[in-house]
């Protein structure tokens, strides 16, 4: 097992660099960084202050080579970004000139606040719908689930911020309508509407997705002789179904786990929350490049360590490749 | 069988949700920061103002901002020389503020002029960490020369260089020197810079410009202080228990001598600014109030400022959210967005009267700024084709444009100048204002009857670019393409980054370009007719329409200099028919702004060259207490209402359960 | 030459043409997928499953709305154009117009209403520059079928051309394919959509693009699975043992049997794209200025709904037409899997 996973590991190397690639090509090459420093110096600017902007930040370096006479030939945008990001030194955001590990780091907890409680809480939610489904498996109610679950993965998710948003903050009073704030008890507050509305988002594609696999289950031998042995319905579902079906479960979801820093992009803006997911469509919305490449690049991270623990758990799963 | 493992199952959900209730029920919706204090040292309550801002300041540092949000939070920082009177608008008038008097002005016989200038005494920095003990020390002539001496530094990077260098002596040398020799050596003066004592220093111009004092009225020409400078230099350093610690940058911890200081700068959450105990530079004017309010406003005529103890701004990077918070009371005013016109303001422009039974109140400001549209006088087509521009300008109809998506408020603009600046005339019309069938003619007689080009047979086809961001903007362009084709002829709209945008306007090319504008630097005809004058030329100057005209630009130049007089007046209106005549901009509208107050936040400041004036603001907090509480109310019933209907899902499912397994 | 192509394809009859072809290619693959004895069975089941059908006919129901509204009589009308607004008698108020109520006869205002030049004949109201919201809530599914046409034209080949070669040739082609979908699927779809027309530019074609590149990858992965699964089956090493060519087993023996996972996707994919159409108008990356679409008019709903009185047609509107093809779609593809399911219940 541990010389799978160490080829699992070595197989995310040339992964991570086709990410950097890319986001390089998309951020340096197609938008060259002087078109970035107009936009973000504004309409007032002199191109002498452009020029000391790209000066400042290591942009006024040819794009993949450096021929120039008494340069080093790999002092180019491309090179250093790589050298950069390998070595976790994101330098400073093109905006606003703070440094991109702080933003992150900052960012961190807010986005946590609000994707960790939605998670867990949406996780066992759905659990205990879809068993319940199966349990009144293909009844009309069980239908009516179905039907009910593709329809809340139909309604887009602007469209369940703003029903929440004005019912609940703006109508009801019950909530603050923006804005965020770490000092003690108060964040709750804060994060009771978006948690609230981002475990309704995911619950349809996850009480459908989880009933299926629950179903599966049902079909295993197991379960026959579980029933055949008199063992009541629910405490074969609840317990045996459960525990099996939570192996399959698990791995698929394990992927999300370290994805979760992240937090929600559309929440996190609508709702004011600084966390990454904010700092992330605001850098892409006002061509910050540099805090782009980082975070994007942060993201894969996360995802290739998703897959990671993805192929772990598969691992401890599946005996053919644990006894290996 | 199951009902053995249901009752203690349900019994604990049912409380689990009756909790959930209860603290849904009692959580409430203030989004705002606790203050500071609870009470001032004398035990009076400490009084707080909520404000917003909708975008990040792009810097701090009072030698290089240049925009409005940055402005905004500098402004009660930083001092300047000399300020905008606050209430004086028709004229504008800037009266002394680190200064103790108006500069002198002494007329040289070989032309050059001098501005003699006093400083005020005794006025401090802030108590900051980058003076020794923490101390703000005394204000010298040695910061304000510091400041200036920023200025030229070629690594500051000052956007007013352009401008003042063809008026300050040595200005522009000063700055070609420092960049080749890759740093501005602070030991040498500057040419332009005298120091006569410990109070007073002289600036030297190389010719009569009376607007000078406008700038002096910017945070360009203001004092800093070099501790600040090197000790907020972006690094880590130990701190008093020996741990590294990063420092922010000099552009993001502005230390100055002004009413607040800058506590707590949040990017894309929040800014703080709390009273400085040891400003008295100036005090609440004693005069100039404008009538209607002059005896709201008498009641603190000398008072020390600032009036309130601490201002908390919200960056707001999503505008939703700000009406509503408004509304409940959290915010103390709120500029009335197009999208929220309907709700507050009528089309008689009055308040609405479910907003006037609040008792809040609605203030009316015009802009000093004009919107227009920017046709290309280097574009083949449009460029060489005067009778094509006129036509174009002849087929908006800007006086609907005003009344949908600005509710009537913004005056239509019929010239370049807006209302405020010295020669602006509201009853002048434009010669080539909304009339349909003068501008068919006029298309036809420049060779497009009906749209269709009379060599080619073809139908003339322009671009037209555009920034559009969101839906609002993206209609606004979608009626200008409207208005234009009802000639006959097809504009096509093409959309673009804030990036690409610059790269059109810097290159030259496009053909028409849509949502341009210029909002007065200071009020004065030059800072507005400069715009065409065919030496700025992007990406150096702002010359958009890339206008070149000799006989405009030796008019400007005469103009530009003169104190304001009969002649002067004559000269400007010259320029604005000429303008009139050529077309190189289509004028839209002037912007004028709404905001709404809350009752208990009513306004002290009109003038709109300040930005926010926050020393001057004040505010009544019992009253928001009160009208806070009224306006929030949460009614108790709706979680209850919820536990039920869950709790009957449950035992409907739980009765299902039971028939199953029977 | 770049020049040439763009005002070709930019007429209008070229453009009727094309779709009036690419409608005719679907319904002619559909005809061929009819004789398949498999696709038989499906298509018996579905006649049977009531909630499929329904589906399928609201689905047919916006193919024939979207597709009148992409044939055009004149450069600037298109056939349902003359519908809405010849034979069935509804008009936009001109542009002077503002935002008005469903059924009003006047526009929207609290002091001063104006009188509408069509009174009462507005089932959903106006939007702000005085447009139909009933028309524009149509018209949106138009570019719903543009958008979900172009973005499946270019995904679709490319996800079987290399699905299936993944599965098929396996070796250093099967590693290759592997490695560059892992590396886009490390990135999260929506920064990538975004990033992407941000960078080349807004316009139906660079969304088409960055959607079909987000949208090959789960199709790739589910053929290739198929593949490999079908290739283990004894009748391809029968087929290969015959020498028969790569090629003749592919497109004989493979692409049928796999064409109902591409039908499926294809459907899925279709609502996917319509939901993340809406998801990128609301972030500002969506269609361009002028286009009717379900994202636009729930991406003004944020100014709109702060207004008192609030308007709410617009973004009502919009978000039941979207919802009404989403639903349909999803439940259709459900329909569609059970139907093939060899293991159907």
């Amino acid at each position: 097992m541990f010389s799978y996973l160490i080829r699992r590991l070595l197989y995310a190397i040339p992964i991570l660099f086709g990410v950097m690639l890319i986001t390089f090509l998309l951020f340096f090459v197609v938008q060259p960084p002087y078109a970035r420093a107009r936009a973000i110096l504004g309409e007032k600017a002199r191109p002498a202050q452009v020029q000391q902007w790209l000066h400042d930040h290591g942009y006024d370096k040819p794009t993949y080579l450096n021929t120039k006479p008494g340069q080093h030939l790999f002092d180019s945008l491309f090179v250093n970004q790589m050298k950069r990001l390998i070595t976790f030194d994101f330098g400073v955001s093109d905006k606003t000139s703070l440094p991109i590990a702080k933003t992150f780091k900052d960012g961190v907890i807010p986005s946590l606040c609000l994707t960790l409680p939605a998670f867990v809480i949406g996780f066992i939610m759905a659990v205990t719908l879809s068993l319940y489904q199966v349990f009144i498996r293909y009844s009309a109610l069980d239908r009516f689930g179905v039907f009910f679950c593709v329809a809340l993965m139909s309604i887009p998710p602007m469209i369940y911020m703003f029903v929440g948003q004005r019912v609940l903050a703006m109508q009801l009073n019950y909530f603050p309508a923006y804005g965020f704030d770490l000092r003690g008890w108060q964040t709750a507050k804060f994060l009771l509407l978006p948690v609230t509305l981002m475990i309704v988002m995911y619950l349809g594609n996850d009480v459908r997705l989880y009933r299926t696999i629950f179903l599966e289950e049902i079909t295993q031998d197991y379960v026959r002789t579980a029933l055949a042995k008199g063992v009541p319905q629910s405490r074969v579902l609840f317990v045996h179904v459960l525990k099996n079906g939570m192996i399959s479960l698990i791995t698929l979801v394990v992927a999300h786990l370290p994805f979760l820093i992240m937090g929600s992009l559309l929440l996190e803006n609508f709702f004011g929350i600084p966390g990454l997911g904010n700092a992330l469509i605001h850098a892409i919305q006002t061509g910050d490049a540099a805090m782009t490449n980082a975070l994007v690049y942060l993201g894969a991270l996360f995802y290739l360590a998703g897959l990671m623990l993805t192929d772990i758990c598969y691992a401890f799963a599946d005996p053919r490749i644990r006894l290996s | 069988m199951p009902s053995r493992r249901t009752p203690p199952f349900r019994a604990c959900a049912l409380l689990l949700l009756s909790l959930t209730a209860t603290f849904f029920a009692g959580c409430g919706n203030d989004p705002n920061l606790k203050p500071e204090h609870e009470k001032r040292a004398d035990g009076s309550p400490w009084q707080v103002r909520y404000s917003y801002m909708p975008d990040d300041p792009r810097s701090l540092d009072p030698q290089f901002a240049y925009d409005q949000m940055s402005r905004r939070l500098l402004e009660p920082v930083v001092d300047t020389l000399l300020e905008y009177h606050p209430f004086k608008t028709d004229p504008y008038e800037v009266m002394p503020s680190l200064l103790a008097s108006l500069p002198e002005r002494v007329k040289n016989p070989d032309g050059t002029e001098t501005y003699v200038c006093k400083l005020k005494r005794g006025i401090l920095f802030h108590n900051d960490p980058c003076f020794p003990g923490g101390k703000g020390r005394e204000l010298t002539v040695q910061d304000v020369e510091y400041g200036w001496k920023r200025m030229v530094d070629p690594k500051v990077e000052c956007p007013a260089l352009s401008a003042l260098q063809d008026y300050l002596v040595g200005f522009g040398e000063a700055y070609e020197t420092a960049k080749k020799a890759d740093g501005l050596d602070y030991s040498k003066p500057l040419k332009c810079f005298e120091i006569v004592d410990d109070q007073t220093f002289k600036v030297h111009l190389l010719k009569p410009y009376p607007q000078i004092i406008y700038w002096m009225a910017m945070h360009f020409m203001s004092p800093v202080a070099h501790e600040a400078v090197e000790f907020y230099d972006g690094k880590e350093h130990p701190d008093a228990n020996g741990k590294m610690v990063l420092r922010p940058a000099f552009k993001w911890h502005p230390v100055g001598t002004g009413a607040f200081q800058l506590v707590e700068y949040e990017p894309a959450s929040r800014a703080r600014l709390v009273r400085n105990p040891n400003y008295h530079t100036v005090v609440f004017p004693s005069d100039g109030y404008p009538p209607d309010r002059a005896d709201f406003l008498k009641q603190f005529a000398g008072q020390p400022v600032p009036l309130v103890d601490e201002i908390q701004v919200t960056i707001f990077r999503e505008q939703t959210p700000i009406p509503v918070l408004f509304n409940q009371g959290y915010l103390d005013s709120m500029g009335v967005s197009k999208d929220a016109f309907n709700r507050v303001v009528t089309t008689a422009q009055e308040l609405t009267p479910e907003y006037k039974k609040r008792g809040v109140v609605l203030e009316k400001d015009p802009d000093v700024s004009t919107f227009f549209i920017s046709l290309n006088m280097e574009d083949p087509v449009i460029g060489s084709n005067k009778k094509l521009r006129q036509a174009l300008s002849c087929s908006y109809d800007g006086q609907s444009y005003v009344d949908i998506f600005w509710n009537g408020v913004s005056p239509v603009a019929q010239q370049l100048m807006p209302p405020g600046i010295f020669g602006y005339d509201k009853n002048y019309q434009n010669p080539y204002s909304y009339d349909l069938d003068k501008a068919r003619k006029l298309l036809a007689e420049a060779g497009y009857p009906g749209g269709i080009d009379s060599k080619t047979g073809r139908q003339l086809e322009l671009n037209m670019e555009a920034s559009a961001n969101g839906s609002e903007e993206r209609q606004m362009t979608e009626f200008v393409q409207k208005g234009f084709e009802q000639l006959g002829i097809k504009v096509n709209v093409v959309e673009n980054t804030f990036a690409e945008l610059l790269r059109k306007e810097d290159a030259g090319k496009f053909q028409i370009l849509e949502g341009t504008g210029w909002g007065a630097d200071y009020p004065d005809p030059e800072n507005f007719y400069m715009l065409l004058n065919s030496r700025n030329f992007p990406p150096e100057g702002k010359n958009v329409s890339r206008y070149k005209n000799p006989e405009f630009d030796k008019l400007f130049d005469k103009m530009a200099t003169m104190d304001n007089s009969p002649e002067r007046l004559q000269i400007v209106n010259q320029l604005r028919d000429m303008i009139g005549e050529d077309c190189p901009q289509i004028f839209t509208f002037h912007k004028a702004f709404f905001t709404t107050i809350n009752p208990w936040a009513r306004r002290t400041s009109t003038n709109m060259l300040l930005e926010g004036a926050f020393k001057y603001q004040q505010v009544d907090p019992a009253m928001r207490a009160q009208l806070q509480r009224e306006w929030n109310r949460t009614p108790k019933w709706p979680p209850f209402v919820l536990v039920l209907l869950i709790a009957g899902a449950a035992g409907y499912a739980i009765r299902l359960n039971r028939k199953r397994n029977v | 030459m770049i020049e040439s192509l763009h005002h070709f394809f930019g007429n209008w009859i070229t453009q009727d043409v094309l779709v009036v072809v690419f409608f005719a290619a679907v319904i002619g693959l559909l005809l061929r997928g009819s004789r398949n004895e498999r696709w038989q069975r499906a298509w018996k089941f579905m006649k049977g499953d009531r909630l499929g059908l329904a589906a399928g006919v609201l689905i047919i129901g916006y193919l024939i709305i979207g597709g009148l509204d992409l044939l055009q009589i004149s450069p600037t009308t298109t056939v349902f154009d003359w519908l809405a607004n010849d034979v069935v008698g509804l008009h936009d108020e001109p542009t002077k117009a503002s935002y008005s109520a469903p059924f009003s006869t006047h526009t929207f205002s609290t002091a001063k209403p104006e009188p509408l030049q069509f009174p009462g004949r507005h089932f959903l109201g106006t939007t702000q520059i005085g447009k139909d919201t009933f028309i524009q809530a149509l018209k949106g599914s138009s570019t719903a079928l543009l958008l979900g046409g172009l973005t499946s034209l270019i995904y679709l080949p490319l996800g079987i051309l290399l699905g299936i070669s993944a599965g098929y040739y396996r070796g250093w082609v099967d590693d290759a394919i592997q490695y560059i979908y892992s590396t886009i699927m490390a990135i999260p779809d929506i920064l990538f959509l975004i990033a992407f027309i941000m960078v080349f530019g807004k316009g139906v074609g660079t969304m088409s693009w960055a959607l079909a590149l987000t949208s090959w990858i789960s199709l790739c992965r589910l053929l290739r699975g198929e593949t490999m699964r079908l290739t283990e089956r004894q009748f391809i090493s029968a087929a290969r043992a015959l020498g028969q060519s790569h090629w003749n087993i592919i497109t004989r023996h493979l692409l049928p049997n796999v064409m109902h996972l591409v039908l499926i996707n294809f459907v899925l994919g279709f609502s996917g794209v319509v939901l993340t159409e809406a998801i990128l108008s609301y972030l500002g990356v969506g269609t361009p200025i002028g286009t009717a679409s379900w994202g636009q008019m729930i991406d003004g709903a944020r100014g709109e709904l702060s207004r008192e009185p609030v308007v709410w047609w617009n973004v009502s509107a919009a978000t039941v037409a979207l919802f009404g093809l989403v639903l349909s779609l999803n439940l259709f593809a459900d329909s569609l899997r059970r139907a093939f399911d060899p293991k159907r219940s």
